[in-house]
């Protein structure tokens, strides 16, 4: 058996050993290491027996752990100089231990029922980090968070039950080299886990706790939320999708959420909510590749890492603006860039990348999504997409220029950490991207 | 059928009428209680079924229903109820109404997943064709109508607790899943109750908020 899944597993929750003694210093020593094991598993798939890791989900663990590993080292700033705490802070890196060991569970387990079981632990887990910046609004989100996820989870259990009693097993492995199966109870099973674990996704209109939840997180959380747990989720779901496809039902729930996001989105008032929604949209899009098929997968899985580090970006340079001005609105924001020079570029970088500009490597991926579309002679949902990306792409990226370029504002960089690592996260998509257009076209050449 | 098939459609049958009796509850004392004897009905199904096919998953089963569910989470509700008090009780409920919605609710949604879905799909439970798995679903519905209607956090962990004793009878009746995955289940939704139970002392009720509209 290949021990490093299981090292990987264990090695976020082995830094809570050190609660006493030096928790943080420990998780940022376990994230570095898990990062490096992630990246050595490469030469070791596909992996197949407890664990079952092939190179999707290498990229997913690669996400996971580099995502911790910024998160981690924000929180070292951002998390000691929180004034009114609802959680200690040993006990918040606790929490966001196990809340990464829990992703790495769900994604490396050969076993839909762990992977579910992983999925409901990820909302224990990461339930209390909602709470870290205490206020009423806060518990009264992270309640919704709890309730919504785990009710509409809980019913995901159904098609769980459905697919052991049509297999006989729940082993990924055996299931998705099994051929297949056209019958009506595994429809019926790759149905119910679009509602159930697309509830984590943000699947319109089982949504509802997304907004909610990722506004009132403190913001490393809202990075770990956007950036890897609703991908996580999304994995879950591609892995019972791959049971038996049934694109027309997926592929239209992707379009209706993503015209529902990008509506939803025009009408924040709030940058952090602004952001939930347009990682809600993102989700879906990449949801849309993944029931496409062929290069709409290959979109979707360059879309959810390049937006994985993106939005974190744009959720770390929320969490610098929060902290200087202690507002939350997008009009009492004015000219940034004077004063908060990285966080502006930041943030801009972030939100050109989460909205699939070119040449961010989110612009790739959404390149990919929407010529499988059209290869797949789905054009009504071609049209509808393009549509309501583009709406997307102008409301985000008209209210953060204005935040960064109108008017004058006195804000200051909140530390020295928090800027570096936001603008080193924002920075990745636009490598990734050039990288990519950059190989293509030494191909072409 | 058999007597016993009988015997367990009967209990079954007990399993939604205590959804009716938690829907129909103020006090939060008294919802616990529901929720109490919930749990007893489907571990005493577990422990029947396991004595006639003689499985001792299904004994298992019985046992992690009845001490995780039976006990450990009525003990941390029963615990966090303010000050113990059995008076304590969620105010503007009308009851009837609710009762009335619920039913249609269930009526609808059973209607909707077990006669369009689940009879096309040729189900066979262990009594034969899928009708006994209208108890489970029923009292998912249950829960889920639990959870929307009510504004305690009380009354919807009660809520989600309902849900999950839905999959538990709904896996009994038509093929339970392996023991190890169950037994994580129970203890995710054990984990769940416990973090929950710390938000009730904080927050006892739930509002719409402008801050989280939209």
């Amino acid at each position: 058996m290949n021990l490093i899944p299981l090292i990987i597993i264990i090695l976020p929750g082995l830094a809570n050993i050190f609660y006493r003694v030096n928790i943080k210093l420990a998780g940022l020593v376990s994230a570095s290491i898990t990062v490096l094991l992630s990246l050595l598993l490469y030469l070791q798939l596909p992996l197949e027996g407890l664990f079952y890791v092939d190179r999707i989900t290498w990229v997913f663990l690669v996400m996971v752990s580099s995502v911790y590993l910024l998160s981690t080292l924000y929180s070292w700033e951002y998390v000691s100089s929180i004034k009114n705490r609802g959680i200690s802070q040993n006990n918040y890196y606790l929490l966001l231990n196990f809340f990464t060991s829990s992703m790495f569970f769900s994604l490396v387990m050969n076993n839909y029922g762990f992977m579910w079981v992983g999925i409901e632990a990820t909302t224990i887990s990461s339930a209390l980090l909602l709470i870290t910046e205490k206020s009423d609004v806060s518990l009264e989100a992270t309640w919704r968070y709890i309730i919504l996820v785990s009710a509409g989870v809980t019913f995901a259990f159904i098609s769980i039950i459905l697919i052991y009693y049509h297999f006989g097993t729940l082993n990924v492995y055996t299931i998705l080299h099994s051929g297949g199966s056209a019958s009506l109870v595994i429809k019926i099973a790759v149905s119910i886990a679009l509602v159930g674990f697309g509830t984590k996704v943000g699947v319109f209109p089982v949504h509802t706790w997304l907004p909610d939840a990722h506004s009132e997180a403190p913001s490393p959380v809202s990075a770990m939320f956007s950036g890897v747990l609703l991908p996580v989720a999304l994995y879950v779901l591609y892995r019972i999708y791959e049971i038996s496809p049934f694109p027309q039902l997926y592929t239209w729930f992707a379009v209706i959420s993503i015209a529902a996001a990008s509506l939803f989105l025009a009408y924040q008032r709030k940058y952090k909510r602004m952001f939930a929604y347009s990682t809600m949209e993102n989700m879906n899009l990449a949801l849309f590749g993944f029931a496409l098929g062929g290069v709409g997968v290959v979109g979707a899985l360059l879309l959810l890492v390049s937006h994985s580090f993106g939005k974190a970006g744009a959720f770390y340079s929320s969490g610098n603006i929060l902290k200087s001005s202690e507002k939350r609105d997008i009009a009492q924001i004015n000219g940034i860039w004077k004063g908060m020079r990285y966080t502006s570029s930041s943030l801009l970088l972030s939100s050109l990348a989460v909205t699939g500009t070119p040449p961010f490597g989110t612009f790739v991926g959404e390149f990919l999504i929407l010529y499988a579309a059209v290869s797949s002679h789905a054009l009504l949902q071609f049209g509808i997409v393009l549509f309501f990306l583009m709406a997307a792409f102008i409301n985000v990226n008209y209210n953060v220029t204005r935040m960064i370029f109108r008017g004058s504002g006195d804000l200051k960089e909140p530390g020295k950490i928090m800027p570096m690592v936001s603008l080193i996260s924002s920075t990745i998509p636009l490598v990734i991207g050039v990288v990519i257009i950059g190989g293509f076209f030494n191909v072409l050449v | 059928m058999i007597p016993v098939d009988y015997a367990i459609f009967l209990i079954a049958a007990f399993a939604t009428i205590s959804g009716f009796y938690i829907q129909g509850q103020e006090y939060i004392g008294s919802m616990v209680n529901g929720q109490l004897i919930q749990s007893s009905i489907i571990a005493l199904i577990s422990f029947v079924l396991a004595y006639y096919e003689h499985s001792l998953d299904l004994v298992i089963l019985g046992v992690l229903i009845a001490f995780l569910r039976g006990f450990l989470i009525t003990y941390f509700l029963d615990k966090r109820v303010p000050g113990r008090m059995t008076y304590v009780y969620e105010t503007n409920v009308n009851v009837a109404s609710l009762l009335l919605i619920d039913l249609a609710f269930i009526v609808v949604g059973i209607f909707i997943i077990y006669s369009l879905v689940f009879t096309r799909a040729d189900l066979i439970t262990k009594f034969g064709p899928s009708s006994i798995l209208v108890f489970p679903l029923s009292l998912f519905f249950q829960g889920l109508f639990l959870i929307g209607s009510r504004r305690s956090t009380f009354s919807q962990i009660i809520g989600y607790i309902e849900e999950e004793n839905s999959l538990v009878l709904f896996a009994i009746f038509l093929v339970p899943v392996p023991i190890i995955i169950e037994a994580s289940v129970f203890l995710d939704v054990l984990a769940l109750v416990v973090i929950s139970s710390i938000l009730v002392i904080e927050k006892f009720r739930h509002f719409p908020m402008e801050e989280l509209r939209g």
